[in-house]
């Protein structure tokens, strides 16, 4: 039963190998989105390409709804699966940082890097910033520490704060998804810029 | 049909099935019920009071107190450390969250029989791991509630038998003694503390 | 002549394939600016030990003789490196090139992608995760911190996105 790298005595070189080997998945995925080109990546937020909207909850929706299955099966048990722990200030005070600099930059993390593996420059610039910005919080920490650290709430889940079961949940986002794919597309139309998304 | 359509719908259908799937999957008895007899009548099935109330002064993380009795009856009085898992709903629950973990866990009652029968069902789907406390709370009462001193203190084991027992008795006090508020929040603490996964982007 | 992308649709399938088997072998998500920070704080250990042990947050990762360099994120990140590069050679997208909007400068662009770049991982450090992180692997957990970064970082970027137009269009 999964996961598979719980299991006791589980050699910890093959758990980076396997690490590795996801990795290369990961960018491979993502670079063949498109996710290398920033130009890209902003287009979500003007309009004209709304590729990070339908790769991002396709691929939330597909992990989400696999899993469940799985654990139905009794394949994987769903309580060893990492859930991310909820700090109220710190996620959206990150996230809007985020937001910014994914504006600025035209990249997040995942996507810079496997962009700047095929060569573009500015992901490369992106990627120096990103780590000059991890240096920064790592000497900085001690005055952001306590909003960090602001507002525990543990790994809640979603489905419970609503009170529904999971299944029921994920059935909502899959409904949400299509409205916004539907509603992507029509943007995408409206919106276009036949010159930048002829030459990106 | 274009690409955006073809998975919306095969999306869809997936997720309808999962809303209306039973949360539990598979749960089936398979004790066997010769192995089934043997262990429940197994000394080691059962501590009594006063090893659970040395796991209690020592917080020894590697054993979980399960109090089987309703919401009510723990929430005016429980086990420090003790989770809740009234027993008419402990099989509506998602039963690996709690049975199926590193940690050895101890049902308990009032008295005897809700934690045998709890006992019977966990071995028998498949748990092993569990265990129960002999004679219930009404034996935690009368053995380390209300110890009391009986003249000369006569070996070192049953003078730390006594401390252990006193020590259990001032906690368990304290802690049914707060307002429910911060008995409250001492749970959830503890709560928090058991579930510590490796992952994230941190 | 370049490959077309891959369907959004397709590709997001298999994007969350890839997490799906990260969930079942490993337990987790994907993640990418762990990696990043990895990396830097293996470097600060190497330069200069005694502020690392010294320092409240460097500390924590030299416990135990650990060694940051080599942990599940980084690792990833290495992949991620790798699994680009050949997306790029099989679908001939390897170029050097910088992608800007005609109407500014070379300098501009790289100025701010390194700036977006520093924002973006100091709130990825601060919301303890970014979007592969915390938004995707979290929304596949069902995660409330997951939606809740996600949100946020979408909000956020539309709210920006009219300030930087000129950067892109």
């Amino acid at each position: 039963m999964g996961p598979i790298t719980s299991a006791p005595g589980f050699p910890v070189w093959l758990d980076l190998l396997i690490a590795f080997l996801i990795g290369i998945g990961f960018g491979f995925s993502l670079e063949q989105a498109g996710f290398s080109s920033s130009r890209k990546l902003a287009g979500m937020f003007y309009g004209y390409d709304t590729t990070v909207l339908k790769v991002f909850f396709t691929a939330a929706i597909v992990a989400l709804i696999g899993s469940q299955f799985l654990s139905y099966f009794g394949l994987l048990n769903l309580n060893l699966v990492f859930v991310n722990e909820y700090y109220v200030t710190a996620s959206i005070v990150g996230g809007v940082i985020m937001g910014a600099g994914f504006i600025m930059g035209g990249f997040c993390p995942g996507t810079g890097v496997s962009a700047m593996s095929i060569g573009k420059i500015d992901a490369l610039f992106y990627v120096l910033g990103g780590l000059a910005g991890a240096f920064l919080f790592a000497e900085t920490y001690p005055l952001i520490q306590p909003l960090a650290d602001n507002a525990y709430r543990g790994p809640v889940k979603i489905n419970d704060v609503f009170g529904i079961s999971p299944g029921l949940f994920t059935l909502l986002l899959v409904i949400a998804a299509a409205g916004m794919f539907w509603v992507a597309e029509l943007a995408e139309k409206k919106f276009a810029r036949p010159d930048i998304t002829g030459e990106i | 049909m274009n690409a955006r359509q073809i998975l919306t719908t095969i999306l869809l259908l997936l997720g309808l099935i999962l809303a209306f799937l039973p949360l539990s999957g598979n749960y089936s008895f398979h004790g066997k019920p010769g192995k089934l007899l043997v262990e429940t009548l197994d000394e080691n099935t059962y501590c009594t009071p006063d090893q659970v109330a040395r796991f209690v002064v020592t917080e020894d993380s590697t054993m979980q107190l399960i109090d089987l009795r309703t919401a009510d009856e723990f929430e005016s009085f429980s086990i420090p450390g003790a989770i809740n898992i009234p027993y008419s709903s402990m099989l509506s629950q998602n039963l690996e969250s709690y049975l199926d973990r590193d940690v050895k866990n101890i049902f308990y009652a009032n008295g005897d029989y809700l934690a045998n029968y709890a006992l019977v069902l966990a071995r028998g789907l498949g748990f092993q791991n569990n265990m129960v406390m002999k004679g219930g709370l009404n034996e935690w009462y009368r053995t380390v509630m209300n110890s009391e001193f009986t003249g000369e203190r006569i070996s070192a084991r049953e003078n730390a038998l006594f401390e252990t027992r006193r020590k259990a008795e001032k906690m368990f006090t304290e802690l049914n003694s707060l307002p429910d508020s911060l008995k409250a929040r001492y749970r959830e603490s503890k709560e928090i503390e058991r579930k510590k996964l490796d992952g994230g982007c941190e | 002549m370049k490959t077309k992308y891959m369907n959004p649709y397709l590709a997001g399938t298999l994007l969350g394939l890839v997490l799906l088997s990260a969930m079942y072998i490993s337990g987790r998500g994907l993640g990418a600016s762990g990696g990043l920070k990895y990396c830097v704080v293996s470097v600060v250990g190497a330069v200069d030990k005694p502020h690392a042990e010294k320092s409240v947050y460097y500390s924590k990762y030299f416990e135990e003789g650990q060694k940051p360099l080599f942990n599940w994120l980084t690792m990833i990140i290495f992949g991620v490196l790798a699994g680009g590069f050949v997306s790029g050679a099989v679908s001939k997208r390897l170029q050097f090139k910088i992608e800007k909007s005609p109407g500014i400068s070379n300098t501009r662009r790289l100025i701010f992608a390194f700036i977006g770049g520093a924002f973006f991982v100091y709130g990825a450090q601060l919301a303890r995760g970014c979007t592969s992180g915390a938004a995707l692997s979290g929304m596949a957990v069902l995660s409330v911190a997951g939606f809740v970064t996600m949100i946020t970082i979408f909000g956020s970027a539309y709210l920006f996105a009219w300030f930087f137009r000129k950067n892109w269009i």
